[in-house]
């Protein structure tokens, strides 16, 4: 196992190599660069001055000089700074000899990103399995037929129009939440709970609005997971043995239909780093998604780049997370298939 | 789509009066005290505009800092920082005198050295502000005194003084020694303006307040917070829902929206302003058959612009015949803008040669179809629209078009910046001083530069080089008039319109000049306020 992990591991490196490449020459196949940002079409800018910028950062190089200097950096864990913010640190807070701190960019936006979607995938797992059982286990009566409808409409609601509809009944007809935002003007002068109270409304709509849209493809997908499951002989063996409805539901069933539930978490994990930029446009949020939409729309490389090669390193080291998870849930895997691989 | 989804809520809810909203009919006295919340679209990069080159950075810059001239309400030139100003006789040398006790934020005293410093950094090679062109003209500059700043120039040039005008003064012996482009004054800086920052949340809002030592003397309200909120309908609901004050608006809120809400109406002031700017149909002149002037005026006289203005724009704007904002004294008045005359277009692209010799409905010439390809940028829904109502007129006339959209940078560094183009609608934003120079002398033409339709008139060349040497604004005037003239009997582009400016602003805050002075809504914007029982008690608690 544990030569299985080192190995894994060490695998990341060129994959991440491998993935900065490829980002990287992506990335630069897009026209323009920092300098073709509206702002810059400003007839009392000067093309001298563009020039001298893109000298500045390198952009009047080849690409592979470029990427070779952005390697030879990132060897340093030197994520560089921002061309569009202000030469801001691309991810971690740096200090100038007066001690003043510039927050890194990525530092600010990804614990807001993690926290909004990890609270929003729990949100969802926690109503999906209930839900997903149910469904399975009534199937083609009325609580499955209600959740298969209620899944169909989950399906089709657009998240914007249904965040907007939410904003205008819960923000503005009856107040109960602020519409946009993360924290209240007065935060500053708020105590911890209430600090702790505030952050919590902000987020209540941009959690729930996609927590909701999301539910219903993680219900159907428990649904069919446990209907596949109920039907396996070992259930009907379960059974046999007299075991209680719950147990058999439960203990047996319930486990084994949530193993695929692992590799879907696994595979929505760049999602949870990536950030969703239409929910945190609309709520004014600033986390990753906005953060990384506005980079590429001003070309702002390194930040671009920051992002990709963090979000990159999160997601690998989740895969690798969702198969130790599956092997620790699944003694077959742990027992036999694992060294094999 | 999200913003019609918004107008579509608020068409169908039920609108129930709102008692309070006589309360602020309302006229009070002046008062000092109160916050202020706007939304604005964008975090800003920097507090140090003229570094970070982008709108929102110079915009709250210019709350914090000062510059040694400003724009008056009617667009003339006065004193800010400057008591007085004197130009030579050779017209190469400005000396500007500054008012006494000069003070930052600090309590340290503001002087000439502190211009002299900003002139040097804005100047200097290593500072790569992308306005540094016209601060470069100066061949010296000196502090003589602590009151006196001298600027010596090779050769006139009237843009100079705008320039002055333009130039946020830094504090020397803040930023002295250090590296600008990424020194965290950037993000906690010093000014002598009217606000001071007191809290910068990045992504989320920016709250300044009052500075007790402002050199113009004391604002009105106490707090003002720009909060940061990317999408229009969020920023709609969130002032709907009475959380901020002011926002700018579309045409469709300001001209459907508002007034069809009466609670919204009763606590809602709207404002609408002439902008400085204007959006065109430009033509690659060094293509055929855009070098032919009679190709050019038959599709100026097939375009209907107040079509355009109605249906894109909802009739907020107007159609002008020089590049320069109606109501100036630089717009000349005797020009009137090319009608709509299907009639006179054909009438010209006869005499031009061509005709539609095979009946396919498309005008052609030694067997070539007049057709071409109009190319805007993605994302704006208006110049999209703009360009189908204009493809339609032209095929009235037997002129085929194809319209292309393209993201922004894509449009600048594929098709723009080689010459790689039939015609693009796009815009012109203005600045205040009437130089042109950029946008239309011939020697500007190079990839990057901004004459790119490729514009070459020696007359025209002639009359810009004039107005640069010319200080005298009656002599200005009327080279500008002459300039303007000879691009209207060029046509090298089709003026479409001037847009309207629109902005709502609650009315609890009072001491709004209305009408909107020609230097637009936020003029004299501390001279606002927020009567006592008219605050927001959350934010008094401040």
């Amino acid at each position: 196992m544990l030569a299985y992990l080192i190995r894994r591991v060490l695998w990341m490196i060129p994959m991440l190599i491998g993935i900065s490449l490829i980002s990287f020459f992506i990335m630069h196949l897009a026209p323009g660069d920092i300098t073709s940002s509206e702002a810059a079409f400003d007839p009392k800018s000067s093309e001298e001055s563009r020039q001298k910028l893109r000298e500045l950062y390198h952009l009047d190089k080849p690409i592979i000089v470029q990427y070779g200097l952005w390697l030879e950096r990132m060897v340093h864990l030197d994520f560089g700074h921002s061309f569009a913010s202000h030469q801001k640190p691309v991810f971690w807070a740096e200090t100038d000899k007066e001690g003043n701190t510039t927050p890194g960019m990525i530092q600010e936006a990804l614990p807001i990103t993690l926290l909004m979607n990890i609270t929003g995938l729990m949100l969802t797992l926690i109503l999906a399995v209930p839900l997903g059982v149910v469904a399975a286990k009534k199937y083609g009566r009325w609580p499955d037929r209600s959740i298969t409808l209620f899944n169909f409409i989950g399906f089709s609601i657009p998240g914007f129009w249904l965040s907007l509809l939410l904003m205008y009944w819960l923000g503005v007809i009856h107040p109960w939440f602020p519409i946009s935002g993360l924290h209240s003007l007065n935060y500053a002068q708020l105590d911890f709970w209430q600090k702790c109270q505030d952050l919590l409304m902000h987020l209540f709509l941009p959690v729930v609005i996609p927590a909701i849209t999301g539910l219903a493809g993680v219900t159907m997908f428990i649904k069919n997971g446990m209907l596949d499951v109920l039907s396996q002989d070992y259930v009907t063996t379960a059974r046999a043995k007299g075991l209680s409805d719950r147990t058999v539901t439960y203990r047996h069933a319930l486990r084994n239909a949530l193993l695929p539930l692992i590799t879907l978490i696994g595979l929505s994990l760049p999602g949870l780093i990536g950030g969703s930029v239409i929910a945190e446009t609309i709520f004014a949020i600033p986390g990753m998604g906005k953060l990384f939409y506005e980079a590429v729309m001003m070309r702002d490389f390194p930040v671009v780049m920051g992002i990709l090669t963090i979000g990159s390193a999160l997601t690998l080291a989740g895969n690798l997370l969702a198969d130790l998870a599956y092997a620790w849930a699944d003694p077959r895997l742990r027992k036999g298939v694992i060294p094999q691989r | 789509m999200a913003y019609l989804l918004c107008a579509g809520l608020v068409a169908c809810s039920t609108d129930t009066p709102d008692h309070s909203a006589k309360v602020f009919d309302q006229s009070y006295p002046a008062q000092p005290g109160g916050t202020l919340i706007s939304a604005m679209p964008s975090d800003p990069s920097s507090m140090i505009g003229m570094v970070a080159g982008e709108s929102a950075s110079l915009a709250i810059g210019s709350y914090l800092f000062n510059s040694l001239l400003k724009y008056d309400q009617n667009l003339d030139l006065a004193g800010e920082l400057a008591e007085s100003w004197q130009v030579a006789d050779d017209k190469k040398t400005i000396t500007f005198k500054l008012k006494p006790g000069l003070q930052w934020a600090d309590g340290k005293p503001l002087t000439s050295a502190d211009i002299l410093f900003t002139w040097q950094l804005i100047t200097d090679e290593n500072t790569h502000s992308p306005y540094a062109s016209d601060y470069q003209l100066v061949t010296k500059a000196e502090a003589p005194d602590a009151h006196t700043f001298i600027v010596h120039y090779s050769q006139p040039f009237a843009p100079a003084l705008e320039s002055w005008a333009s130039l946020q003064v830094l504090p020397k012996h803040k930023l002295a020694g250090q590296d600008i482009r990424t020194t965290s004054f950037a993000q906690k800086p010093l000014g002598s303006n009217y606000y001071q920052l007191k809290e910068w949340r990045h992504g989320e809002y920016i709250k300044l307040e009052k500075n007790p030592k402002s050199v113009l003397g004391s604002a009105n309200i106490d707090h003002l917070i720009e909060r940061i909120i990317p999408d229009t309908a969020a920023q709609f609901l969130e002032l709907m829902a009475d959380n901020i004050d002011s926002m700018s608006m579309d045409p469709i809120t300001y001209a459907r929206i508002i007034p069809s809400r009466p609670a919204l109406q009763a606590r809602l002031n709207q404002f609408k302003e002439l902008g400085n700017s204007y959006t065109y149909l430009g033509f690659n002149l060094k293509r055929k058959p855009f070098d032919d002037v009679r190709v050019r005026k038959a599709i100026n006289y097939a375009i209907d612009k107040q079509e355009i203005i109605d249906g894109v724009y909802l009739g907020l704007g107007i159609t002008i015949a020089s590049p320069y904002k109606p109501g100036t004294r630089w717009s000349n008045p005797d020009l009137i803008p090319y009608t709509f005359d299907p009639a006179k277009a054909k009438q010209l692209l006869a005499e031009a040669g061509f005709e539609d010799t095979n009946g396919d409905g498309v005008v052609d010439r030694d067997g070539k179809k007049l057709s071409f390809e109009i190319l805007t940028n993605l994302g704006n829904k208006q110049r999209e629209k703009t360009a189908v109502i204009i493809q339609r007129r032209l095929k009235e006339v037997g002129i085929e078009t194809h319209i292309r959209t393209l993201e922004w940078a894509s449009l600048l560094t594929n098709f723009i910046k080689p010459g790689d183009f039939d015609a693009v609608v796009m815009g012109w934003g203005l600045g205040l001083d009437p130089d042109q120079y950029n946008i239309w002398h011939s020697s500007q033409q190079k990839p990057g530069q901004f004459n790119f339709i490729g514009y070459n008139n020696p007359a025209v060349d002639k009359l810009l080089e004039q107005g640069r040497l010319e200080f005298d604004p009656e002599k200005r005037m009327q080279i500008y008039h002459e300039f303007a003239e000879v691009l209207y009997e060029d046509s090298p582009l089709v003026y479409l319109s001037a847009g309207y400016g629109l902005t709502a602003i609650h009315k609890r805050v009072q001491g709004i000049m209305n009408p909107v002075p020609p230097a637009g809504v936020s003029y004299d914007s501390q001279k606002w306020y927020i009567p006592q029982p008219l605050r927001r008690t959350q934010i008094q608690a401040e």
